[in-house]
Formats: structure tokens, C-alpha cells, sequence
């Protein structure tokens, strides 16, 4: 109970919408097979191109697929796809960014010059180069995209790993003979894991919109699965006929990724120190009433 | 200075040897043989001594150390082998893309830094009006936005219902105009956002009051004070950004049919034209190892307080 109003009185404090976005997109992802009206794979040549109407609210494709349930069957597939790739990301990242932050010294060197490579390359340039090398298919995209994700991770909780092996209490673990196993596990690894899991909110957004781009490219998520991005580009030759079923899926698209870029965004800014803030807005306030009168 | 400048030119180099080992990793731990691959889309009926063949052809008999060598110094000299598909040499296939791309991300970053200088200005002077609002809705919007579905509406309103411009093909000034707008609109907004946030951090600064206490206008104070202390923060987000239209290109090439580097790296990962997809891999990660090095000695030089650092 006690965690509920916690949770609550957190949520609160974010912007309303994010909160209904990304809501939404959850509830969708998981419960879509119960909610489409209509069978999303189903073809009816007879009722292609329709405008919205009482048995398909937002009307059909031009292989008279209902959209709406196209629509809600595309969250389920961003939702698995996003947290596969970031459980398998953030596993191998948070595992690499502990050790390194661990073991200081050559094993950190060595370790976070492979991640600098990393980092180096841009995320949907090093998905395409592996799914180019590896084929395409649902498994080697989310491959392909944890493998491009994983560098991110790795800095941060190397960085939140180093802070957390400087505090006092690890130290005091030590003297009193803990073994490495006992501190890595039951120390380091739950103070790290809450961390950046907060930072992870915001690469969510990042992931779905990389998942949507590759299978824009028609290297992502095959049809018959329906992606929102696979629809739009599906719907692109028919943008002067009928330029709704274009609209829709990027709109559903957008409005997902925005929940979460705000959520990301207010949970960044929760961490700035308020002193300091405080500080910098009072400053502001002096010179903006003096830039007034000039 | 120097010594600053040759030691990020040296962590540049020891990048670019690292990225250039993992380029070709990716290539040698692809399944399957190479050698059937290609005996299979040379001859349909290849017999074991075809492949043979074309094993020694790519010299893929001797070990992984000579191999990567001769990779490196074939690719040095501009020699990145033949496609797979199509049987043609990849270098002067590249060198023949090149403008395109290079075209595109220009005109963007053009767009971009315009849009930005004159939104970011207005947004600095008249804080909370139009052009304020309109770069922050723009920014995370567009953040949010997948570009393919920007260019989408961009076609739609532009070329489909006003029927302003063409839609695709790269001939003539107007078929370039909506290709840049879509890859250079997110960077204008992120742009504008750096110098509207960036002017407004300066003009909270002490000195700042000094300048409005001597009595200086409002131009004046922004223009020779504040706008120097921004440069750093402004090229570094400007290289980010076109990091990130080189990667838009991968999406906008497409889109508006046109056929830049982007486009054959595309084609190379869909037909898994390994040779292609290296060669382009390697292409992308020069420029942005280059694209890092510039801003960093571009940050060094606006930038008094790293300067200061090196001597």
C-alpha cells in the first residue's frame, strides 16, 4: 500500500500526458489480441480503400484489412520487440559497465575502449551493417538492435558503478571481509540496476523508433505481422487516394515515442539538485528585469 | 594547442584502426561459405572445384592476419573489391554516390544552420512568442517523429495537394528543396533550441548585467558578448546533427528515390552483398571519426578554457 501512494504521488509529479501515452501503449502492447475488433490478417479485396465507418472505425487498407485492429496489433509488436532488445541490451551493457566499474585498472581500460568503438558508431548504421551480414528476419533485427544498444548502457552504469564503489559503506563491507561475490551481487549490482533502468525510459522511445525504421526498410518485422512502420510504407503508394492510412500508423507512432521521450525527459530533470537550480533561476530573474528596461 | 591538437588526432587513429578491425569481424563471422555464396550467383550448377576456385580468388586460404592486411591496404588505396550482385567494382560505384549524399546532408546542414541562427534570435529576443513556442514544439516533436513519416507528410502537403514541388529524382533546385527540409527540420529545431537556451545561459552571466548596466543595446550585448560564448556548444551539437542526417540518409534516400551512398548500402544489406555492406561501414565510420575530430578542434579553438588546457 505503502509502495502504491509512493508510486502515485512519483507518477503525479510527471507530465499528464506522457503518462496517458505510454499508458496506453503498455495496455495496448499487452492486452491487443482482446481488443481488436476485427481479425487484423484478414483480406476482403471487396472492402478495400474504405473510409471510416460503423464496422471499421478508421476504415481499411487497400487489401481491406481493418485498421484499427492493424493499428492495436502493431503496439503488441513494438512492445515485445523493445523489451526483448533492451532486456538483452541492458544485461550485456549493465554486466560490462559493473565489471569495468568493479574492477578498475586494465580490465575498465580494455573494456571501455571496446564500448568508445562502440559509441562511436552510430546505432541504426551498426543494426543495418549486422542484419546486412546476418539476413533479415525477427530475431537478427533484435539482435542486430541490442547489439547496437548495449555501448549506451555500458557507460552509464559504468559511471553509476564507480560512484557506487566510492561510498563509504562498500568500504566498510570490505574491512569486515565480505567477499567480491557477496559485494558485487547484493551491493553493486541492485544500487546500479535502479539507476539504469530510470535512464532506459528514455532509450525505450529511441528502440521502437529504430524497430519501426528497419521495418520501414522492409528489414525489420515481416508481413504478415503488422508494424506501424511496415504500414505506413505499405500505405505510401496510395498517399493521393486515400492518405489516412498513411497518417494513422505514423501518428500512433509518434504519439508512443513522445510518452516516453517526456517521461525520460522529466525523470532527467527530477535529478537536477535543487539548490543549484535554484541558484541559476535566481540569476535569471536578476538579469531579465534589468533586460527589460534596456 | 598542438600537442592537444596531435593527441586527439592520435585517440582519432587508434579509433579508426579499431573500427576498421570490428568492419571486418562482422564480415568474416557471417555464416555460411562466401565462396558458395558467390559460386552459387555466378553459375546456378557450381561444382566443388568452382568454389574452390573462388575460394583462392579472395584468398580466403590464408590466414585471418595476411587477410585483414591486404583488406586494409586494398582499401586504402581505394580498392574495396567487387559486389557480389552485380560484379562491379564497389570504389568507383562509391565515388560515383558520393556527390548525392553529400549534396543532401549539405543542403540540410545549410537549412538547418539558417533556420536555427534566425529562430534561435528571434526566440532569444521575444521569449514565450511565436518563434520560441514554435522551435520547441518542433524539437520535441521531431524527436518523437520517424523521419519517413515527416518526409510522408511533407509529400503529402507540398508536392501531393499544392503541388508545389516534384516528388522524387535529384534534377533541378526543386527536387532537392523537400529532401532537405525533411532530413534538416529536426536538426533546425535541435539547432535553434541550442542557440535560444545557449543566448539566454550567457545572458544570465554577470557580465552580461555588466553590459546592460554600461548601457549597451540589446543587439549589441547579443551579438559581440553572448553569441562567442555559445560557439563551442553550437559546433558540438552542429557535428552531432550531422551525424545524424548522415544517418537520416539512410531514410530519406529511399524515400525520395534518390541514389546516394546510403542507398547502395540499403541495397548491400538487403541482398547481404557483403563486400558492399563493408565498404559502406567503412565509408560511414571514417566520416564520423572525422566528423568527431573536426568538432573537437573546432570546440578547442572557440573555446579559450580547453585551449588553456593543452599548453
Amino acid at each position: 500500500m505503502k509502495f502504491l501512494r509512493e508510486f502515485l504521488s512519483y507518477t503525479s509529479s510527471l507530465p499528464r500526458l506522457a503518462i496517458w501515452a505510454v499508458g496506453t501503449f503498455l495496455f495496448l502492447g499487452i492486452f491487443a489480441p482482446w481488443l481488436t475488433p476485427h481479425d487484423p490478417n484478414a483480406q476482403n479485396l471487396l472492402q478495400a480503400h474504405l473510409g471510416p465507418s460503423f464496422a471499421h472505425w478508421l476504415g481499411t487498407d487497400h487489401v481491406g484489412r481493418d485498421t484499427l485492429s492493424r493499428l492495436i496489433l502493431s503496439a503488441r509488436t513494438s512492445v515485445v520487440g523493445m523489451t526483448l532488445v533492451l532486456v538483452l541490451a541492458l544485461s550485456v551493457g549493465v554486466t560490462i559497465g559493473t565489471v569495468a566499474g568493479y574492477r578498475r585498472g586494465w580490465v575498465e581500460e580494455g573494456l571501455m575502449r571496446i564500448v568508445d568503438v562502440g559509441l562511436a558508431m552510430p546505432s541504426l548504421i551498426v543494426a543495418l551493417a549486422v542484419i546486412g551480414i546476418f539476413g533479415t528476419g525477427y530475431w537478427n533485427m533484435i539482435l542486430a538492435l541490442a547489439l547496437a544498444w548495449w555501448p549506451g548502457s555500458a557507460r552509464i552504469s559504468r559511471a553509476v558503478a564507480v560512484n557506487v564503489m566510492n561510498r563509504p559503506h562498500i568500504e566498510s563491507l570490505r574491512v569486515l571481509g565480505a567477499s567480491p561475490a557477496r559485494i558485487y551481487f547484493h551491493h553493486l549490482l541492485p544500487a546500479t540496476l535502479g539507476a539504469v533502468l530510470v535512464y532506459a525510459t528514455a532509450d525505450a522511445g529511441a528502440v521502437a523508433l529504430a524497430i519501426a525504421t528497419l521495418s520501414f526498410l522492409g528489414l525489420g518485422i515481416q508481413p504478415p505481422t503488422p508494424e506501424w512502420g511496415q504500414m505506413l510504407v505499405d500505405a505510401l503508394p496510395y498517399l493521393e487516394s486515400s492518405p489516412r492510412q498513411v497518417i494513422l500508423p505514423g501518428l500512433a507512432l509518434t504519439l508512443a515515442v513522445i510518452g516516453f521521450n517526456l517521461l525520460g525527459e522529466s525523470i532527467a530533470l527530477n535529478r537536477v539538485p535543487t539548490p543549484l537550480s535554484r541558484k541559476i533561476l535566481r540569476q535569471r530573474r536578476i538579469t531579465a528585469a534589468a533586460w527589460k528596461k534596456a | 594547442m598542438l600537442t592537444l591538437v596531435s593527441r586527439r588526432l592520435r585517440n582519432s587513429l587508434v579509433l579508426l584502426m579499431l573500427a576498421t578491425l570490428l568492419c571486418f569481424t562482422l564480415v568474416v563471422s557471417a555464416p555460411g561459405n562466401i565462396a558458395v555464396l558467390i559460386a552459387e550467383l555466378r553459375t546456378p550448377k557450381a561444382t566443388f572445384a568452382d568454389i574452390h576456385k573462388i575460394e583462392l580468388e579472395l584468398g580466403l586460404d590464408q590466414p585471418i592476419v595476411t587477410r585483414y592486411s591486404h583488406w586494409l591496404t586494398g582499401a586504402l588505396q581505394g580498392n574495396l573489391g567487387i559486389s557480389y550482385k552485380t560484379g562491379e567494382d564497389i570504389g568507383p560505384a562509391l565515388s560515383s554516390r558520393l556527390p548525392i549524399t553529400a549534396t543532401l546532408v549539405a543542403g540540410g546542414a545549410t537549412f538547418a544552420m539558417l533556420f536555427s541562427f534566425v529562430l534561435g534570435f528571434a526566440g532569444a529576443l521575444w521569449p514565450g512568442r511565436f518563434a520560441d513556442v514554435a522551435t520547441r514544439t518542433i524539437a520535441l516533436l521531431g524527436a518523437s517523429m520517424p523521419s519517413f513519416f515527416v518526409g510522408a507528410l511533407l509529400i503529402y502537403g507540398l508536392a501531393v495537394q499544392l503541388r508545389l514541388l516534384p516528388t522524387f529524382g535529384s534534377e533541378g533546385l526543386s527536387s532537392w528543396i523537400l529532401p532537405w527540409i525533411t532530413i534538416g527540420l529536426l536538426p533546425a529545431a535541435v539547432l535553434s533550441r541550442v542557440v535560444r537556451v545557449g543566448l539566454e545561459e550567457a545572458m544570465s552571466r554577470p557580465f552580461a548585467l555588466t553590459a546592460v548596466a554600461k548601457g549597451l543595446t540589446r543587439r549589441t550585448i547579443l551579438v559581440r558578448h553572448a553569441l562567442p560564448n555559445i560557439a563551442p556548444t553550437y559546433i558540438n551539437a552542429l557535428g552531432a546533427q550531422t551525424g545524424a542526417m548522415v544517418v537520416g540518409a539512410v531514410v530519406v534516400e529511399p524515400l525520395f528515390a534518390l541514389k546516394g551512398v546510403a542507398d547502395l548500402f540499403l541495397s548491400g544489406v538487403l541482398f547481404r552483398d557483403f563486400m558492399v555492406v563493408q565498404a559502406c561501414l567503412l565509408v560511414f565510420i571514417s566520416f564520423f571519426v572525422v566528423l568527431n575530430l573536426l568538432v573537437d578542434i573546432g570546440m578547442m579553438f572557440t573555446d579559450p578554457k580547453l585551449r588553456r588546457q593543452g599548453s
